[in-house]
């Protein structure tokens, strides 16, 4: 059977893993996509566990040799810093009047651990 | 609360009284002949900021840039001696491009078309089936160099194949005192990066990171209240100075900025947000917050022609403005901070990113719509402000190269 948990402490927020994705473009490509509404109910599900989370997390200095399930909350965590700004700023999933995302190229994005050191 | 101190008696544009106070024409935005100048007599004779020595940390690391206005790309590569070179990205036998790939690591050069090997220094060192050529004489067929040149870990070439000066005479003493100090090695490890070929003008893109006063209306939404205060609502700078062709302004932080729940969060457990505002800003060399202003939030270095460089307290970015075409231009933007502590710190960082990201988004909506009008020709001149004394210099400067 395959593992598709999150960390023990965590699991009530198990709903909403489908926005643990693994890559920026994935996360930002999921908020342009969604709703306002499943943004919302995301946001509002996580910003009141996000101070556990991150404490949870800081144990880790970095992404080599993750467990699974923590690589998914991690994952989870930063789609949050993508779609904070829809809720926080925009009230709704775009930039409003923005550019468009999708002509930002993505040249690099930050590294953790083992990629940052080396280059 | 404390405010921004009261300008003197002349306004910041008025002590410099060569740059003058009144409109400034339209036709450097639209016109392809003042392009064509530009190319010649600016990006074809000037420094221009290609990178950082970080990304080529090893010998046998070089990353290529393709310099569309220069009409050339180049290879940077660090050497065996450790030093950094750059040499036109072609081979001596037939012209073909000699690197494909944007950046990597070897021990030579191998042309992909009939093989030819260069060493890191340039020197042809192989060809295949030499044998069959005529008189062929190697040491006339190596790369040809670029001047180049580093200053603060900031990679300059110059494809003039004999700079009128050298990067640190071009830089001038001033601008290079203003900065020194500041910890750039420190931060540069990671960075985050995006670019984007907008169709306008490369100065509507750059102009349009030159100054603040755009800020509370343009970015109301998202950092406007990081920079206007109660007592100073328009975000006016503490301080301009201009260095020869460069200039730098210094901005004030609002002491009443509200953080978002997410932000307040992200930063408490990372450092790398970028709207943080800077309570330690005496922690840098005298240069850096030069009012010492407690509440100073960043010092934005602008680097005569294309390039942008801010910093803060933990962070720093740059823009860079390639031009390629009259009405279009390549957007690049780098946020550099120091890697993340932990994973926790890496939610700081992202949180930096989207945020960040999403506020250059407000920036890029103006930029197309301004180019287009500016081409309908209906209005020959645009007016610029006090605190667009940065604009309105570095057009100064541009017009010297031209017509100087």
């Amino acid at each position: 059977m395959t593992d598709v948990h999150l960390p023990e402490q965590f699991r009530d927020l198990q709903p909403f893993l489908a926005w643990s994705l693994a890559t920026g473009s994935e996360r930002s490509a999921r908020r342009q996509a969604s709703t306002m509404a499943d943004i919302e109910a995301f946001y509002h599900a996580l910003l009141p566990r996000l101070d556990a989370v991150l404490s949870f997390l800081a144990a880790y200095p970095d992404e080599d040799d993750l467990p699974a399930d923590v690589r998914r909350l991690f994952h989870l965590a930063l789609a949050l810093a993508e779609v904070a700004p829809a809720v926080e700023n925009y009230g709704q999933p775009s930039v409003v009047d923005g550019y468009d995302v999708a002509r930002f190229v993505v040249a690099r994005e930050p590294a953790s651990g083992r990629c940052a050191r080396r280059r | 609360m404390a405010t921004v101190p009261a300008p003197a008696a002349l306004r910041w544009t008025e002590r410099y009284p060569e740059i003058g106070t009144g409109p400034l024409p339209v036709e450097p935005y639209i016109s392809p002949e003042y392009f064509a100048l530009e190319r010649e007599r600016i990006f074809r004779k000037v420094w221009l900021n290609v990178g950082r020595v970080e990304q080529i940390p090893e010998s046998g690391d070089y990353f290529v840039k393709d310099l569309f206005i220069c009409g050339t790309s180049i290879i940077v590569v660090r050497g065996k001696d450790g030093e950094v070179s750059a040499f036109h990205n072609m081979c001596g036998h037939r012209g073909n491009q000699l690197v494909w790939d944007e950046q990597g690591s070897c021990r030579a050069f191998t042309c992909k078309f009939h093989g030819w090997v260069y060493s890191l220094d340039g020197a042809l060192r192989h060809v295949t089936d030499e044998g069959n050529f005529f008189d062929l004489d190697r040491a006339s067929l190596a790369m040809t160099p670029v001047a180049v040149d580093t200053w603060e870990g900031f990679i300059f070439v110059n494809v003039d194949p004999q700079p009128d000066e050298s990067l640190q005479d071009y830089l001038g003493a001033e601008l290079r005192a203003s900065i020194a100090g500041y910890p750039f090695a420190e931060f540069s490890s990671d960075y985050v990066s995006w670019y984007t070929d907008i169709n306008a003008n490369w100065k509507v893109a750059h102009d349009a990171f030159a100054e603040i006063y755009h800020i509370p209306t343009l970015h109301r939404r998202i950092i406007a209240d990081v920079y206007s205060s109660k007592g100073n609502p328009w975000a006016n700078a503490l301080e301009f100075a201009l260095y020869g062709r460069h200039s730098r302004v210094s901005l004030s932080a609002n002491p009443a900025w509200q953080q978002t729940p997410v932000e307040a969060l992200a930063a408490r457990y990372g450092s790398a947000v970028l709207q943080q505002v800077n309570s330690g800003a005496n922690a840098f060399p005298p240069g850096v917050n030069p009012t010492g202003y407690p509440h100073w939030s960043f010092d934005g270095i602008q680097v005569f022609p294309n390039c942008l460089i801010y910093v803060s307290n933990g962070t720093y970015l740059t823009h860079i403005f390639w031009p390629l075409a009259v009405d279009r231009c390549r957007w690049e933007i780098r946020n550099y901070a120091p890697p993340a502590k932990n994973l926790a710190g890496r939610f700081s960082r992202e949180y930096g990113k989207c945020s960040f990201r999403d506020t250059l988004l407000e920036d890029g909506s103006t930029l197309e719509r301004t180019q287009r009008m500016l081409m309908s020709g209906v209005k020959k001149t645009i007016v610029l402000q006090d605190q667009e004394l940065v604009l309105r210099h570095r057009h100064k400067v541009a017009e010297s190269y031209l017509h100087g």
